[in-house]
């Protein structure tokens, strides 16, 4: 009987191995939830797609680890490459190839992000993911105290946190941009975001239908604004013969409500003639056969159409924190087994598609009655049938958004200046969320409205440049974004210490003149 | 047997089965020359026939360290320099710098000591390159040192005005630098 009861046994435990090793077996190379193999939390923006393992793990499970090494570098750059190109690295990958750095490179090996920026390691992860130690720059730089007495005597790790040096982005930073900035006021005579002012004006076809002479007033607009030299004249008749009035909307009766056609008529989509199926249809933009539209209609039009025209828009916001997981190089559920057989099986073990970020899923301070919110579509932010495009630059941001920096805005001095602007002030006067996190961006004669908001935050010396100097001296902004309690508080004051880097690069410079 | 050489062995095998030409390969000294005279004629083209012709003759454009920002022309020594990044980022087969016992940035100043020595000779005998063998990192490179000459005003001019330059009484026709070429030997 013990025998016939062991043996029973011994098949059970064999079983429930078998079991649980196949179910282990097909989590790693099937499907199915791999939460247990994180081996540390993953950093506040990757944490997005931690589960979507061959993103930045590309290579095979055996590969040669100089090779893994590449491929994961490469995954990294699939993402971020832009970033470096824009930031006119000062550390780029190339500037360490050269031979005669290969004894620096043992110490710093900085060919792989991964040096650097290693995942899944919270304990030694410091701010702007860095996790080696702060003493990374005196690798190569450690006789700097010799070449610019300033520097001797410096703390090694003072050279990144002072608010004077970054290791990729100094474009606001170099020693000549310093010198050559040093007088500007704290705050500029005047101050006006250039872009933000002509997106936030009135609409120019709509201003210059209020004209006795539209084509005229148009093409004065063109040429004032736009630096690609279009065909101004003809540029002026077509604009102004595209626009749509509340009689010309085109779309099944029941959607035809009186106030979203009414909003629609003073949109920007209907002055730029897009009708109701420029956005509610696939590839019916032009059709007017009600019937046809109705069989074709999307009641809640996804962020694939509207890429069709805001292109720039759409690219950036799949890079930012907001739309990451729509980015398309964010890895595809694996595959199922192509064998019947082993289909069946490994029915349990499928991979979820990674869905919209929730507001429930971030780590940030958010508002728990927006935490059902899904950040997929446009509209989640904006309201295209609204003429005032104004709501997404702070009502959207601050819906969901409960930190203190988001909450002290509304005392702030940007905050006024904003509210100055909406009773009717000069547009871009004001100082939204948007223009400081989302700014706008000259590309090809053209300028966009980043929605990358990663690109400009960390470090926040990235935002000297495209955000603080249209209104603030460079002296002025470097103080003030390197006063952590001033940041948190919105900017309610002045700032409390002083970088000294912009005094040191005045007086070598006046010292050679 | 040295890549380059092997290559270069290889190609020359193709031509002389070709019946072009027979050959028993090219000398890592011959490679390092027949780079040195494409790098230095491209960088002597665009200082004199761009840089000083735009900048200093016609005055219609100033070349400038921070060319982007100011909307200049690059620097002859930067476009150099990109030169030879980016054929670092195309090619392990050789490397090149432009380095200075005057350099302007500290971080172009001879760090091995074949760079310290190559740089010394051909400082010390006008007219001559320095050539030799070294390991860094594991690997054996073949390394030429060539003098790099000031050969247009601007040369001159931006190097003593600089005010990160350590030597300020440059002439037309002075050593200023070196180039130096590296080629992986086993």
């Amino acid at each position: 009987m013990a025998g016939t009861r062991n043996t029973a046994l011994w098949i059970v435990w064999l079983a429930l191995t078998l079991a649980a090793g196949g179910s282990f077996g097909a989590l790693i190379f099937v499907g199915g939830p791999r939460n247990f193999l994180l081996i540390g939390k993953t950093t506040g923006a990757h944490h997005q797609f931690e589960l979507a393992c061959e993103t930045c793990h590309t290579s095979g499970f055996f590969e040669d680890a100089a090779k893994i090494d590449k491929a994961m570098n490469k995954a990294c750059l699939a993402c971020h490459e832009d970033e470096l190109k824009v930031s006119n690295d000062s550390h780029p990958v190339k500037k360490f190839r050269d031979p005669r750095n290969a004894d620096r490179r043992q110490q710093l090996d900085a060919l792989f992000c991964t040096t650097c920026h290693m995942e899944h390691v919270p304990e030694i992860t410091r701010p702007v993911a860095v996790t080696l130690p702060m003493d990374y720059c005196s690798a190569c730089h450690k006789a700097v105290g010799e070449e610019r007495p300033s520097h001797a005597g410096l703390a090694f790790n003072t050279c990144a946190a002072a608010g004077c040096h970054n290791f990729h982005d100094n474009t606001a930073l170099y020693e000549d941009f310093l010198a050559k900035n040093v007088d500007m006021a704290d705050i500029i005579e005047r101050p006006i975001v250039r872009l933000a002012a002509i997106s936030r004006a009135p609409h120019p076809v709509l201003a210059a239908r209020e004209n006795h002479d539209p084509v005229a007033a148009l093409r004065a607009y063109l040429m004032d604004t736009r630096r690609d030299a279009p065909e101004f004249e003809t540029d002026a008749v077509e604009m102004l013969a595209r626009v749509l009035e509340a009689g010309d909307a085109v779309a099944p009766a029941e959607f035809l409500t009186r106030d979203t056609v009414a909003a629609w008529a003073g949109s920007g989509h209907a002055l730029g003639g897009v009708n109701c199926a420029g956005c509610h249809t696939l590839e019916h933009a032009k059709e007017r056969d009600t019937a046809i539209l109705a069989a074709n209609w999307i009641a809640e039009p996804g962020i694939e159409i509207c890429r069709s025209c805001h292109k720039e828009e759409a690219r950036t916001f799949v890079l930012g924190r907001h739309g990451m997981r729509l980015h398309p190089e964010i890895s595809e559920p694996r595959q199922a087994p192509k064998n019947a057989l082993l289909k069946i099986v490994a029915a349990v073990f499928r991979d979820e598609a990674l869905w919209p970020i929730s507001v429930a899923d971030a780590r940030l301070e958010m508002k728990p009655e927006a935490a059902h919110l899904e950040i997929g579509n446009c509209n989640t932010c904006h309201k295209p049938h609204d003429a005032d495009i104004r709501a997404a630059a702070v009502d959207a941001c601050a819906g969901c958004h409960n930190d203190p920096h988001t909450r002290t805005y509304f005392s702030s001095p940007h905050y006024q200046l904003w509210q100055t602007e909406l009773a009717g002030g000069a547009p871009g006067s004001g100082v939204s969320c948007a223009d400081c996190h989302m700014p706008k961006l000259e590309a090809r004669g053209h300028f966009f409205t980043t929605h990358n908001q990663n690109a400009y935050l960390r470090p926040n010396e990235k935002m000297i440049r495209p955000v603080c100097m249209h209104c603030h001296g460079l002296a002025f902004a470097m103080d003030a974004l390197a006063d952590p309690a001033l940041v948190e508080n919105n900017f309610n004051g002045r700032p409390s210490r002083h970088v000294e880097s912009i005094d040191w690069a005045v007086k070598r410079a006046r010292k050679t003149e | 047997m040295k890549p380059v050489l092997r290559k270069i062995l290889a190609g020359s095998a193709l031509l002389a089965t070709a019946g072009t030409v027979a050959a028993e390969g090219i000398a890592p000294k011959d490679v390092a020359d027949m780079l040195h005279a494409v790098m230095d004629s491209d960088r002597t083209i665009y200082t004199k026939m761009v840089v000083q012709r735009l900048q200093n003759e016609h005055k219609v454009i100033k070349a400038s360290e921070f060319f982007k920002d100011e909307k200049a022309l690059p620097l002859p020594a930067q476009m150099f320099r990109f030169g030879a990044e980016m054929v670092a980022d195309k090619t392990d087969l050789f490397s090149y710098s432009l380095l200075s016992l005057w350099p302007i940035n500290k971080q172009n100043s001879p760090r091995t000591e074949m760079e310290k020595e190559g740089m010394q000779y051909v400082l010390d005998n006008p007219g001559e390159n320095f050539y030799g063998e070294e390991e860094l990192g594991g690997t054996t490179y073949f390394t030429a040192v060539y003098p790099d000459i000031a050969v247009a005003e601007a040369c001159v001019a931006c190097h003593n005005a600089h005010k990160d330059s350590p030597k300020t009484d440059f002439k037309l026709g002075d050593t200023v630098g070196s180039v130096v070429i590296r080629i992986p030997v086993e």
